[in-house]
């Protein structure tokens, strides 16, 4: 792939050269990758990440793009105003809001760490990221464009143009080198800086004894789901939470067909979950409090519930105590440098 | 490469006419219309609201009474077989010259007409209902005229969250009391396009259809008409699929991939032993 690109690279240079006698000699454009910071314990960046690495021009037309109300059809609504940056690129509305106040079907989940996901949305309907950008721009509930109008809308703008002139090399606006630069901003996007972090990396940070404690139980009771420094296994569960009876919900048999996934969702990360309240695939739990109530009063049950909640009588029991706790630890994965930022 | 492609169709065509002008004045080539026939059983579909006396009502298999108040559907992907066995591609690649929404509320969209084919016999025809999935990605800088023509208010034929179109969409009434109807069905395939190996999760929806004419369409000096019938009783009553709707069997709301295989293979066969679903040809005229 790299070397295919060089190759285009090159047959535009002979082209170049070939035909600059009367045109002035384009400079070739210099814009390097980005370096991120990746913590050793984190896991392996995805395929789509190499194809789409992050350049220092890339990302800052990327991260314009996202701030840029013109997606929406009628100029009100960015990718961040449901992905605020100090909730942690979500927001604190049970489920999103689109143009004209249109209620979408589901909760807007953070945009953090995507560079190491397999899978986007809750229910995994995208692979890619660069895939992504089209389902809000053209969604009703959304921003209810389309990407021509949006393309319509950026050429007139010569700012954004130099952009894409800087970031790709030549000032053609195209809906791919959209979506990639949407993605490369995104994939820059790493929460690696929370207590939790400080503490696993010895930086001279420990836990409060309520915090420990909730460590712990966590590891017992939670970390079989919700693993590895994401705090997310990326599988898909059912695990009994209230049900979306809209007819478009089905969790991940949306995207399969597989009734074995019905209401099953990608479990999420719980990295800054202090800042992205409510809970829940449709905002069901207004607070951290409410889903550990939930796990431990028992949760609904079905055919395909997952095994944790089935072979324990459907819930998982905690003392107040425990709830306590565990609310303390989940607050050490706030990031507040990430929120700021 | 387009350019290229089309400058030499049209050298070849002008050889053609070159070399054939002078024997007879049969054209090389003509137009072909596909007709859209929408009913359940013999009776062509009128469709109505919940409480419409005038809407046809049509009772499955298992004795569930229906009716349509809409019904829309994709045809892509059109290949016209000729009787030494040549196939004859329709613009198969082109969604904005070879593919369109049939919308039963809107007469204009049951006739479709395929532009300057080849003059020959043709004994069989082969299209997809709904879009390929390396087509099927809203790609609206590609095919800006099918995108807008399936994004209409009143046609409303994207599928937002899948990134792609919907293939049918049917909304209607069934038992006694009129409860609410509503069929979408579309795939989920994800991956790289054009790269099959790379479809790792999701559901094609994608039907392959091949219909044998009862008699040969003789395009040239004649412009036949080629009518479809697509018969809507299958969708409850099916080759592959008897379907309940309510409880137990089939959800009357399928607006994922959940349940939604069972309407498709229906509608479209089950790829394999069926390879007809609804349709079937009513007539070839000359
Ligand atoms: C109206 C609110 C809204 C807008 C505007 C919006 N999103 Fe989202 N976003 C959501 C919701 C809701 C989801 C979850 C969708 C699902 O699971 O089906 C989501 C999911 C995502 C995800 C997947 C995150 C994950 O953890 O898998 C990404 C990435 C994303 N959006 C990026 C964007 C970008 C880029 C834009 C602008 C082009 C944008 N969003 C605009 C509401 C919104
Ligand atoms: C069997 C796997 C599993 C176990 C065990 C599990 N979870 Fe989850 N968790 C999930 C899934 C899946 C979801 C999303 C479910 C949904 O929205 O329907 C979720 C959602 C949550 C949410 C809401 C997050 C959000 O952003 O909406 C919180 C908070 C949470 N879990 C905390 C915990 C805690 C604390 C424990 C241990 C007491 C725990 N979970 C145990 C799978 C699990």
């Amino acid at each position: 792939m790299k070397a295919f690109k060089f190759l285009i690279g090159y047959i535009g240079f002979l082209l170049l050269v070939s035909c600059s006698t009367d045109n002035p000699v384009t400079i070739p454009f210099e814009n390097p990758e980005v370096i991120l910071s990746i913590p050793e314990n984190f896991p392996e960046v995805n395929n789509a990440f190499y194809a789409n690495a992050p350049t220092q021009y890339g990302v800052s037309l990327g991260k314009k793009l996202f701030f840029d109300k013109r997606f929406s059809t009628d100029n009100t609504i960015s990718c961040a105003s449901c992905h605020i940056p100090s909730n942690a690129f979500a927001d604190n509305k049970p489920q999103a809001i689109g143009v004209e106040g249109r209620i979408g079907l589901r909760n807007v989940p953070p945009i953090q760490n995507l560079a190491f996901m397999r899978f986007y949305n809750w229910d995994g309907s995208k692979l890619e990221l660069e895939n992504q950008p089209l389902v809000p721009i053209i969604t009703h509930e959304e921003m209810d464009s389309s990407i021509l109008e949006v393309m319509g809308k950026l050429k007139e703008d010569s700012e954004i143009v130099e952009m894409f002139s800087k970031a790709f090399g030549d000032d053609e606006i195209t809906p791919y080198r959209i979506y990639a630069s949407l993605a490369q901003y995104e994939y820059t996007l790493i929460s690696s800086n929370s207590v939790y972090d400080q503490v696993i990396r010895n930086d001279g940070v420990s836990f409060t004894e309520s915090e420990a404690q909730g460590y712990e139980t966590f590891q017992q009771k939670c970390a079989s789901c919700h693993s590895t420094e994401l705090f997310t296994d990326q599988s898909y569960r059912n695990i009994g939470f209230p049900i979306n009876t809209d007819s478009n919900e089905a969790g991940r048999a949306r995207v399969t067909g597989n009734m074995e996934d019905y209401m099953s969702f990608r479990v999420p990360s719980l990295r800054n979950v202090e800042f992205t309240a409510p809970y829940g695939s449709f905002g069901q739990f207004a607070t951290l409090k409410d889903v550990l109530d939930y796990f431990d009063e028992g949760v609904l049950f079905s055919e395909n519930l997952d095994d944790t909640f089935k072979s324990n009588g459907n819930r998982i029991a905690l003392s107040d105590a425990e709830k306590e706790n565990l609310i303390a630890f989940m607050k050490t994965l706030s990031d507040s440098k990430f929120v700021q930022d | 490469m387009k350019n290229f492609k089309n400058i030499l169709l049209l050298f070849t065509f002008s050889i053609a006419m070159l070399s054939c002008s002078d024997s007879d004045d049969a054209p090389v080539a003509n137009d072909v219309t596909l007709k859209f026939l929408n009913t359940f059983g013999d009776e062509t579909i009128v469709l109505g609201d919940a409480t419409s006396s005038t809407a046809t009502e049509n009772t499955s298999s298992e004795g569930q009474v229906h009716h349509f108040a809409e019904v829309k559907y994709v045809i892509s992907n059109i290949r016209l077989i000729q009787v030494d066995g040549t196939e004859i591609p329709y613009n198969i690649n082109d969604l904005d010259n070879g593919a369109t929404v049939v919308n039963l509320s809107n007469p204009s969209s049951l006739n479709y007409v395929l532009n300057t084919i080849p003059s020959g016999e043709y004994n069989q025809i082969k299209f997809g209902l709904g879009v390929r999935s390396n087509l099927n990605t809203l790609d609206q800088v590609s095919f800006p005229s099918f995108y807008a023509l399936a994004g209409e208010n009143d046609t409303e034929m994207h599928w937002e969250w899948g990134t792609g179109y919907r293939f049918t969409k049917i909304e209607g009434f069934y038992d006694t009391d009129d409860k609410t109807l509503s069929i979408h069905t579309g795939s989920t395939v994800e991956g790289t396009i054009d790269d099959e190996s790379t479809y790792t999760q999701g559901v094609d929806a994608y039907r392959e259809i091949a219909l044998d004419l009862p008699t040969n369409a003789t395009v040239g000096s004649s412009a036949p008409t080629i009518t479809i019938k697509a018969d809507f009783d299958m969708l409850l009553s099916g080759a592959t699929n008897t379907i309940i709707l309510g409880e137990g069997n089939a959800t009357p709301s399928i607006h994922t991939a959940a349940n939604m295989v069972l309407f498709v293979d229906n509608l479209g066969g089950n790829g394999t032993s069926d390879t007809t679903g609804m349709f079937s040809i009513e007539s070839v005229e000359n």
